[in-house]
């Protein structure tokens, strides 16, 4: 099975359905992310937290531009990709595309610290993936990955030290746990078996959900921040029974979003649809050849 | 070391924090600093919709790392005002938020539309990038050595402002034409980038006779004016009648500042011009939504006997 995403070309519909579904879903998440991060360029709370931030925005983007690469070999483009793409066809969570209020820098210190979390465990699940591209751009991402998870809990500390940073981080939880929770929502239940089952990724959906929430729980406990509806039971071990009527709505990955994400939208497109433009300029090398 | 003194060993790099410098000195570099410093940040505000409005993911990746690169050299130019002891940092981000600190006239004006971005990202950045080049000599050795950094970085924002233009101008008629029209209205503030002229400037002769200062505005205006126009009319942009703009024998140019609104320029000066406003109390407002993680990192800080941990910044 391992030789059969050697050659893009090859694939037949099942397979190709599984890979690309998989790469919109890390894609779009990133490249979703790193728009909401660039808000707080020239607006943190610091100089030197508005560096950090910028650095995390370009990571994400970066690795958006690595998953869309891969896309590429399916016959896909950038403008397909992005540009001209229905909204109603993008596959991120949306704890992702969810707006700041302004100012409340326990938002995108949060849900870098809930969604950093999930993307460590991905990735682990896409190390030994059978598609070599994608295993080998894993290893790339995890070391920056790394850093923005380090970041994040450094500061999550230093927040829910103070009685103004406590309470944000925790109308922020009450707010984003729903959301986060859509991180690990299928796309399509046939197509994500699909995708474990052609090891392109060796965890499922609910695998992950619970790790992530075996990571999540204890730490945000420790913060003494309560986890909105989760029991834990008597054994230690955590109620991952996640109820349906915990999740939002909008779920993201079924192609539901929330308003916000309309706006967001209109508004990176605008110049492309303004100029009529059709195509989109790469000024970069692609990434196999850097 | 009195002024006399100072004039008399004024040189490139002559000053370090180790001098002793008079007064008239160290309030003459804060100023010029600061408004360095304030223009990389008002600039970085300007720009920083249009990263989420560039028309591809490399444009966007590139223009998210300049406005990135826009608030270290505020960093570093806030640290080289700060070492002239005369303004924390703070106070200096606090005028900035309250409107009495200055900073560059293009920066007052609204940024509208993607084809306006070549206007600050490749003509206001070329002519910071001539400006900043001369810096790299001026008497306060912490600020040249901030030049260092800061011009290596601007050659690149040029260079992608160039490209940025280009690819505008050998696009469709519409997006030419679009482009034309913003370089219209850019065209005679990007003129005034370089201030009034030295007829006319309030700080100019003492800057220069302490070497702060390495170049007067009408030599840099003009050393400008010869390189950017035939740049401008290599891709196509049509310089307009007005301001005119005079060519000399040797090919060189120099514009007829009777032309340009000055009253504007001034008005700009004082923080009084409307859209300026508008910006400088959008930033102001941005900085108060998050005063209170400020406070917090302060107490913070203090409690912690200054162990802040690294990755929080």
């Amino acid at each position: 099975m391992a030789a059969t995403f050697e050659n893009p070309a090859d694939l037949e519909e099942r397979e190709q359905m599984a890979l690309s579904t998989l790469l919109k879903r890390l894609g779009d998440d990133e490249f979703v992310l790193a728009e909401r991060y660039t808000e707080w360029q020239v607006r943190a709370p610091s100089l030197e937290s508005d560096l950090a931030l910028a650095n995390n925005a370009q990571d994400e983007l970066g690795h958006a531009r690595l998953w869309y690469d891969v896309l590429e070999d399916l016959g896909f483009k950038e403008r397909s990709l992005v540009f001209e793409r229905e909204p109603s066809d993008f596959r991120h969570s949306t704890l992702v595309e969810l707006p700041f209020e302004e100012g409340n820098w326990a938002d995108p210190i949060l849900r870098s610290y809930l969604y950093d979390v999930a993307e460590e465990l991905r990735l682990e699940a896409l190390e030994d993936s059978t598609h070599p591209k994608i295993a080998d751009r894993v290893r790339k991402i995890q070391s920056e990955e790394r850093y923005h998870l380090e970041h994040a809990q450094s500061w999550m500390e230093r927040l829910a030290d103070g009685d103004e940073g406590h309470e944000r981080l925790q109308d922020v939880l009450d707010r984003l746990f729903p959301h986060a929770l859509t991180l690990f929502e299928p796309v399509d239940s046939d197509v994500e078996a699909d995708i474990v089952d052609l090891g392109l990724r060796d965890a499922t959906l609910e695998e992950l959900r619970e790790e992530w929430l075996s990571v999540i729980v204890p730490y945000l406990e420790s913060l003494d921040l309560e986890i909105p509806e989760i029991d834990q039971t008597d054994d230690d071990k955590l109620e991952v029974a996640v109820d349906q009527e915990m999740l939002p709505d909008e779920r993201g990955r079924d192609g539901g979003h929330t308003d916000a994400w309309f706006d967001l939208y209109d508004e990176f497109t605008r110049t492309y649809r303004e100029l009529g433009r059709s195509e989109t300029t790469k000024i970069m090398e692609k990434p196999n050849e850097q | 070391m009195n002024v006399g003194a100072v004039k008399e060993r004024a040189g490139p790099r002559e000053f370090s924090p180790a001098d002793d410098l008079p007064q008239e000195y160290r309030e003459a570099a804060t100023r010029m600093i600061e408004f360095h410093a304030n223009s990389e940040i008002m600039g970085a505000y300007l720009e920083r919709p249009f990263i989420r409005q560039a028309p591809s993911i490399d444009r966007k990746l590139a223009f998210s790392a300049k406005v990135q690169d826009e608030i270290g050299h505020g960093q570093l130019l806030y640290r080289a005002a700060e070492s002239l002891g005369v303004k924390t940092r703070e106070e200096m981000l606090d005028d900035l938020a309250n409107g009495d600190g200055k900073f560059l006239n293009c920066f007052h004006y609204p940024l509208k539309s993607w084809v306006e971005v070549p206007m600050i990202s490749f003509f206001v950045d070329g002519a910071a990038m001539r400006r900043q080049a001369t810096l790299r000599r001026t008497s306060w050795e912490p600020y040249a050595h901030a030049m260092d950094k800061v011009c290596f970085e601007e050659g690149f924002h040029v260079k992608h402002g160039e490209d940025i233009l280009k690819e505008l101008m050998t696009g469709s008629q519409k997006e030419q034409q679009m482009t034309q029209e913003a370089f219209e209205e850019w065209w005679p503030r990007i003129i005034q980038f370089f201030g009034p002229t030295d007829d006319d400037s309030t700080h100019h002769d003492f800057a220069s006779s302490v070497g702060l200062k390495q170049k007067s505005n009408d030599d840099l205006r003009n050393a400008f004016l010869d390189q950017y126009i035939p740049k401008a009319e290599k891709y196509g942009l049509e310089i307009p009648d007005e301001p005119r703009i005079r060519e000399r024998d040797d090919g060189t140019y120099k514009v007829e500042e009777g032309d340009l609104d000055w009253d504007e320029f001034f008005t700009i000066a004082k923080n009084e011009y409307e859209p300026g406003v508008g910006q400088i109390n959008g930033r102001k407002h941005a900085q108060e939504a998050v005063q209170w993680v400020r406070d917090t990192i302060e107490t913070d800080t203090t409690a912690a006997s200054g162990h802040a941990p690294q990755a929080a910044d």
